[in-house]
């Protein structure tokens, strides 16, 4: 009988949607289909798990792996490979998936597939080469478990809305195998919507001249309301706003219904990367700036001006 | 020498199973090369001191080489020498001079070294180099001791033909303790030198011996061409290479040149991803390479063409990931080293593996390769905007299917067509053409990206497919004569395109209009306001060698120039070379940035330039430091001079 797993990631003691991804492929490929939850919450994802396909769930809630990176659970899931020896185990490409299925596969000795976008047999897995160009199918060798990561999305989960036997492991972890220990978490502060999500998006440039001016769009884009702020790849690399607000080329790419340019240029370089805004207002003092030309509403004006006015007439006609 | 043939084997044995190269046509060229650069040391001497004491030791050390024999029949038996140089004149006074000369060289070696301490040793193996000059120093000097005790013997055929020894033979007797001491000076000599030789296959040195046939095995295209990497998917043969992932993957120049490297750092100094606080530094990443050949040297001999011995991936463990993409492929390092290591060519290898089996590069890098495979060009513009630049320039003919074979084709490029700072620079060539009654024909909507940028990002199945399209619109349209604007564009036409079926002679925009400005069709008027320096784009000037033609133009434009102190040959990149154009730059300082400083330092008014990569680079630099000093394609300054309205 062959033996599927799948390594259930837990964020914030809450089950990642790839554990039903990866749990939808496992039941393609063997009989019998279990998932190893570890970390806070991992008991409480059990039902989840279960109803996603998994029969057994391996779970701990022991704090020690929230408070590590990767070495509890590849000590975990080394063990108990060792003592269940599944036919191959289902990894989420994620930082945390990545991370564990190396420090596994140190520890195993058994084959490694990254970046896999499907695992069509239990000794196949199938990748994309030629940066997406080409899928080839690999031929997994080597030892069992077959350690295989599977991309993100790169299937649609399909819940069985079973149930799943509950086995506690143990965390009791030997000194040498916990790793490194977290000290902090921190996360980039991010105000209002995702870029590429927001309706409405407030971008900056070189003609900000500083760091302070994004206030101003910040105070535009909540009297908006919704909207994101956005930057040039000028005013990033003047360390302005951080790699994450950029837009373009060599940032991100943006479709808002309304993209509003302050103190941009309009080099190629951004443009690319908003150019599929439905509607682009640019406030501009240079009249011969290329933004001008491909805006629906050009403004020739100083934006320590234009701006301040404008969120002061939004939030008079909002009423707020 | 068993031992030494013992140690030098495994080093053997890696070059004989590396792939090979084939680089063995044109033997007059390799053989000319061989002439000047290792007999004649010409780029050693691009450093006036350290190249007048390293030619000093090696003209020093082809000169003692009989001294070996003498001394080994001289151990023997004292009255035994060489046949006829053993008894010359002139050959005593070359052993005495020399031998006094290379104790000098060391000395000066170790000043460079210990005082003067450039940067361009960091990193370098400090104690082995300290080891192999003593040695040397040891060599020489217990030469001119055995000398001196022979002639204090008087056993020497001419003393003053030998003015140091004879002067050092002061120190001996003459008599039963000078006997003793000509033996065991003699023996010291001997086993200094074999002891050295036994040393050698192990340690950087080695080049000594590698040099000579690493000159011979470089490139005799120009260092801008790249040898292609055919990738044909139907064959599905098992044995298919996509570039370098482990040291059997690595070619036998590639081996050697590994095994060349003497650590002396040129090439980290004219670095300039090093120069801007990068962790790339060519010198680094050939000594993680080779450290790694080494270390796997038995796995490697052992490799099976199939490879099923285990050997580590070159990337990250010989050289991180980072070290890879910091490159601008701008070749300064290659163009320095003495030994001729192609330090480009291996990280555009190491490149392919990344992208073409493993989809690792700079994730910000995507969209210029989804636009080249999707749009056919690096920013994902539709082709129809191609002639966009070309509004209002009733004279300019897209060519379509079918039309006769125009006498010259403009070449416009990606950046040309769609940049709206390089489409100033093409509206001032095709404005200039027509002036100068030239037909300014170009492809419009049917040209595509050339490659390049996917090329040097290691994407070379990419590469070859727009290679092979561009190729077959060419040739259809009959094309012959190329004028190419973007020096990227005028690299791979010129160089690479032959490979593919595509032969054209193809000329650069500034080479155009300089031959035009000297048959008088182009005829300046006043020259510009304020001094000018030229920004020589790596791809045509280092890569191909065309530094007079853009400064033909400008000098033809009127203009008042002044160089950089770093110009021509051993110009700094502005940053966009190598695919770096489309990715976020790390370190301490930004490489346009560190180049336009050196170019508004100059005094000058204007940076001109000749490719439209550089001009977005510099001029971006330029309004980041809030300079005034303005950035202008050569062209643009020419037709500001030439044409009667200001260029648009």
């Amino acid at each position: 009988m062959t033996t599927a797993w799948v390594y259930a990631e837990l964020a914030g003691g809450v089950l990642d949607g790839s554990a039903a991804e990866l749990l939808t492929t496992a039941r393609t490929l063997a009989d019998e289909v279990a998932a190893i939850a570890l970390g806070p919450g991992a008991t409480a994802a059990a039902a989840d798990l279960g109803a996603a396909g998994a029969a057994t769930v391996y779970a701990s809630d022991d704090e020690v792996f929230a408070s590590h990176s990767g070495g509890p659970q590849a000590f975990v899931l080394g063990g108990l490979i060792e003592e269940h020896r599944p036919s191959i185990v289902l990894f989420p490409g994620s930082y945390e998936g990545r991370d564990v299925a190396g420090r596994v596969q140190a520890r195993t000795g058994s084959t490694l597939m990254a970046n896999a976008i499907a695992v069509p047999a239990i000794d196949r897995a199938r990748t994309e080469i030629f940066g997406g160009m080409t899928v080839v199918d690999v031929q997994l060798q080597g030892p069992e478990p077959h350690l295989v990561l599977v991309r993100p999305r790169s299937v649609t989960a399909e819940p069985t809305g079973g149930t799943a036997t509950i086995v506690a492991v143990p965390a009791e972890i030997p000194e040498a195998d916990l790793g490194a220990r977290l000290v902090e978490r921190h996360e980039e502060a991010a105000t209002g919507p995702k870029l590429e999500e927001a309706r409405v998006i407030v971008s900056g440039g070189r003609g900000l001249g500083g760091p302070d001016a994004f206030a101003m769009l910040d105070a535009l884009a909540s009297a908006i309301g919704g909207a994101a702020v956005g930057a040039s790849r000028a005013a990033v690399d003047a360390g302005w706003v951080p790699y994450s607000y950029q837009i373009g080329q060599t940032g991100k790419t943006v479709k808002p219904d309304v993209y509003i340019a302050a103190g941009i240029s309009g080099a190629l370089q951004h443009v690319v990367g908003m150019k599929g805004a439905k509607r682009i207002v640019a406030i501009n003092k240079d009249p011969e700036a290329p933004i001008l030309k491909m805006a629906d509403l050009g403004v020739v004006g100083d934006v320590f001006e234009v701006i301040p006015a404008l969120t002061e007439e939004i939030r008079r006609r909002s009423g707020s | 020498m068993v031992l030494f043939v013992r140690r030098a084997r495994p080093r053997l044995d890696v070059l004989r199973t590396a792939r090979p190269d084939g680089r063995t046509d044109e033997p007059g060229v390799r053989a000319r090369r061989e002439v000047v650069q290792v007999l004649g040391q010409r780029k050693l001497f691009q450093k006036a001191v350290p190249g007048v004491m390293h030619a000093t030791i090696f003209w020093g050390f082809l000169i003692l080489l009989p001294t070996i024999a003498e001394a080994m029949l001289a151990v023997i038996d004292p009255a035994w020498t060489l046949p006829y140089l053993g008894h010359a004149a002139w050959f005593a006074f070359l052993q005495d001079a020399f031998a006094a000369l290379v104790a000098i060289a060391v000395g000066v070696a170790f000043w460079i070294r210990k005082v003067q301490r450039p940067d361009r040793f960091r990193g370098s193996h400090m104690r082995e180099a300290d080891l192999i000059l003593l040695t040397i120093l040891g060599i020489v000097t217990s030469l001119l001791l055995w000398n001196a005790s022979r002639i204090a013997l008087g056993s020497a055929d001419h003393p003053s033909a030998a003015p140091v020894a004879n002067a050092l033979s002061g120190l001996f007797s003459g008599g039963r303790g000078t006997e003793v001491a000509e033996r065991i000076l003699v023996w010291t000599h001997l086993l200094l030198v074999l002891g050295f030789l036994t040393y050698l296959p192990r340690s950087k040195h080695l080049h000594i011996l590698t040099a000579a046939p690493n000159v011979y095995l470089a490139k005799n295209a120009p260092s801008g061409y790249l040898t292609p990497l055919r990738i044909d998917l139907d064959a599905a043969d098992a044995d298919v290479r996509f570039g370098a992932a482990v040291a059997t993957d690595l070619t036998r120049k590639q081996v050697l040149d590994l095994y060349s490297c003497t650590e002396c750092g040129r090439c980290q100094e004219v670095c300039p991803a090093w120069a801007t606080g990068k962790p790339l530094s060519p010198k680094l990443l050939i000594m993680g390479l080779r450290d790694q050949v080494v270390a796997e040297t038995s796995a490697i001999v052992a490799a099976t063409p199939s490879g099923t011995v285990e050997l580590q991936p070159l990337v990250p463990n010989a050289v991180t990931d980072e070290v890879v993409w910091d490159c601008v492929t701008c070749g300064a390092c290659v163009r320095e080293c003495p030994v001729d290591i192609e330090h480009v060519d291996t990280i555009v290898d190491l490149r392919r593996n990344l992208v073409m089996a493993e989809s690792r590069f700079p994730p910000e890098a995507g969209a210029m390769l989804r636009g080249v495979e999707t749009a056919e060009d690096p920013w994902g513009q539709p082709a129809s905007a191609r002639t966009d630049w070309a509004r209002g320039l009733d004279d300019v003919h897209v060519l379509e299917p079918g039309d006769p074979p125009p006498e010259v084709l403009f070449w416009v490029g990606c950046a040309g067509a769609f940049d709206e700072r390089a489409q100033a620079t093409t509206r001032s060539i095709a404005r200039l053409l027509i002036a100068a009654g030239v037909e300014v024909a170009i492809l419009g909507p049917r040209e595509r990206c050339t490659g390049d940028p996917a090329r040097r990002m290691g994407h070379e199945y990419l590469f070859q497919i727009l290679a092979e399209q561009n190729v077959e619109t060419l040739n259809g349209a009959g094309v012959t004569k190329i004028v190419a604007s973007c020096a990227h564009c005028f690299n791979t036409l010129a160089n690479e395109y032959p490979d593919y079926g595509g032969d054209y002679e193809v000329v650069h925009h500034t080479e155009l209009l300089s031959t035009l400005i000297r048959e008088g069709r182009l005829a300046p008027g006043a020259g510009a306001d304020g001094t000018v320096t030229y920004h020589d784009a790596c791809y045509l000037g280092r890569h191909n060698g065309r530094f007079d033609a853009p400064r033909e133009v400008l000098h033809g434009a009127g203009a008042a120039t002044v160089e950089m102190p770093r110009n021509r040959e051993r110009s700094f990149c502005c940053g966009a070379g190598g695919a770096r154009m489309w990715m976020e730059e790390g370190g301490d300082a930004r490489i346009n940035e560190t180049r336009f400083a050196e170019a508004a330092a100059t005094g000058a008014d204007t940076v001109a330039v000749a490719c439209p990569y550089c001009f977005v680079m510099l001029d971006d630099a330029a309004k980041a430091s809030g300079s005034s000093v303005r950035v202008a394609d050569v062209a643009t300054l020419l037709a500001a001079s030439v044409l009667p309205e200001p260029a648009t």
